[in-house]
């Protein structure tokens, strides 16, 4: 369902991803890891061209969008089949959490503000906040403004759903109730594609481990692969650390 | 010869002065929803980068900010007529709105662009990866939140303009300005007309400060 191909990114001389390939199919949970500063971040963002790749192609369902020869309208159609959970939760910050989550229904999807709504309200509850609806992000922790960010992506009617560090910003008290929320749609069989340093929950919750390094895929399998038989010496050497902490 | 204060003259003058308010702010309002709708114009443009027209708009908000309000006025008023037909029958009204919304246009277009550049960038990274477009989330996400941040240095700019007014009397326009400059030479009672004339402004800047903080107060409690 999703295809990315030869895929690379360069910042003026800096080249972040080299060439990357590889597929998820549809209700696939896929982990991404590696150490900071590999392009795991910039590999996510270039799938929704939040930054726009220097080469290779992209294809999400049905939309195919190549780097060399791209339009706006295109791009516009890619991006409605993904939808994104920012690190820093990048709320509305003059909505409330079910206008935030009601958003991409009202003004992409010209849904009537009253379905709108009840879809949002509904999927609130889905993550635990029916006593938070007309709070404001100012208003909520840390761990709700994640849950409300992770609602409004469910809300996009993307094909799947991608995580960037979705708990890197939060306090630890916050973080389990996060997690809690990405396990079940985990168990609703929603593609997922997270980039994350939780290691517990990449053993746990995925289907498919890819570890990143240097702008590469260095090895990619399933968690009992990477996690307890890594073939790399990097890899092995990235788990050993990770797992110890 | 030294002439004693005339307090009596002052309070006479009062009520003649302010049937000419009207003038003043009609120009002050009229000047001020053009600019507005100029500065946003201006503030996109610049904000989005639109190939080519952005320098323009440089350029524009430049020689605005560069040039005294005066001089811009007497150029429209009495120096493009000469060159440009259409503006011979442009009466010194219409002048005077026109040259004040340019000019308060590139101030304000600057405030507006600064507090949108002020909105944090992810929000708008949010909005594209729902599937918006930028200007579906400039709409609905940046400006309503970038107006909260603007709307003080706007309605600065606003009892600036008010003021400014007074410089359209140089045109010919019979306003509270004119007026005052009137009474004066025919009484020789200076010092009390100009007196007079600046206390007529104090107190609508006094006014519209107050209708500020109340504004500001109210968009405050918003978020």
């Amino acid at each position: 369902m999703i295809k990315v191909t030869n895929l690379s990114k360069s910042f003026d001389d800096l080249a972040v991803l080299k060439e990357i390939s590889f597929e998820v199919n549809k209700g696939e949970i896929v982990v991404i890891i590696g150490p900071s500063g590999t392009g795991k971040s910039t590999l996510l963002r270039c799938l929704n061209y939040l930054e726009a790749p220097t080469s290779g192609s992209v294809e999400i369902g049905e939309i195919c969008v190549d780097a060399k020869k791209h339009n706006n309208k295109q791009i516009t159609q890619l991006r409605k089949q993904s939808s994104f959970v920012f690190q820093n939760y990048s709320l509305f910050a003059n909505k409330t959490a079910i206008e935030n989550v009601a958003e991409s229904l009202i003004t992409v999807w010209k849904t009537t503000r009253n379905e709108a709504q009840e879809t949002a309200k509904n999927i609130l509850i889905k993550v635990g906040l029916e006593d938070k609806l007309n709070f404001y992000p100012s208003q909520l922790s840390g761990g709700q403004q994640q849950r409300v960010g992770i609602a409004r992506a469910m809300a996009a009617k993307g094909e799947v759903i991608l995580f960037d560090e979705p708990t890197s910003a939060l306090d630890p008290e916050w973080v389990e109730e996060v997690l809690a929320v990405m396990k079940q749609l985990a168990l609703e069989k929603q593609t997922m594609i997270v980039v994350t340093h939780e290691m517990q929950f990449a053993k746990e919750v995925a289907d498919r481990v890819i570890f990143m390094e240097g702008g590469y895929i260095v090895e990619q399998g399933t968690p009992e692969q990477i996690f307890e038989h890594p073939q790399h010496k990097r890899t092995q050497a990235f788990v050993k650390r990770a797992l110890k902490r | 010869m030294q002439s004693s204060f005339d307090l009596q003259y002052i309070i006479e003058l009062m009520p003649i002065l302010i049937k000419y308010l009207g003038v003043t702010m009609e120009m002050a309002l009229w000047g001020f929803l053009f600019a507005l709708i100029l500065s946003l114009s201006l503030a996109l443009i610049r904000v989005f980068k639109v190939t080519f027209i952005q320098h323009l708009a440089a350029l524009f908000i430049s020689f605005f900010r560069g040039t005294p309000l005066l001089v811009q006025l007497f150029i429209l008023y009495y120096g493009l007529p000469q060159f440009m037909p259409i503006f011979i029958g442009m009466d010194a009204f219409t002048a005077a709105i026109i040259g004040l919304s340019l000019h308060f246009s590139a101030y304000m277009a600057e405030s507006i662009r600064a507090a949108i550049l002020g909105i944090d960038k992810s929000q708008m990274e949010a909005c594209l990866s729902i599937g918006m477009t930028r200007l579906q989330a400039m709409k609905r996400i940046i400006l309503p939140q970038a107006a909260r941040v603007a709307t003080p240095s706007l309605m600065n700019y606003f009892i600036d303009m008010i003021k400014s007014t007074s410089l359209a009397f140089t045109l010919g326009v019979a306003e509270i300005m004119a007026k005052a400059q009137m009474e004066a030479s025919s009484s020789f009672k200076f010092f009390e007309s100009f007196l007079a004339v600046a206390l007529v402004y104090w107190v609508v800047v006094l006014f519209f400060t107050r209708i500020q903080h109340l504004l500001e107060k109210r968009l405050n409690k918003a978020y």
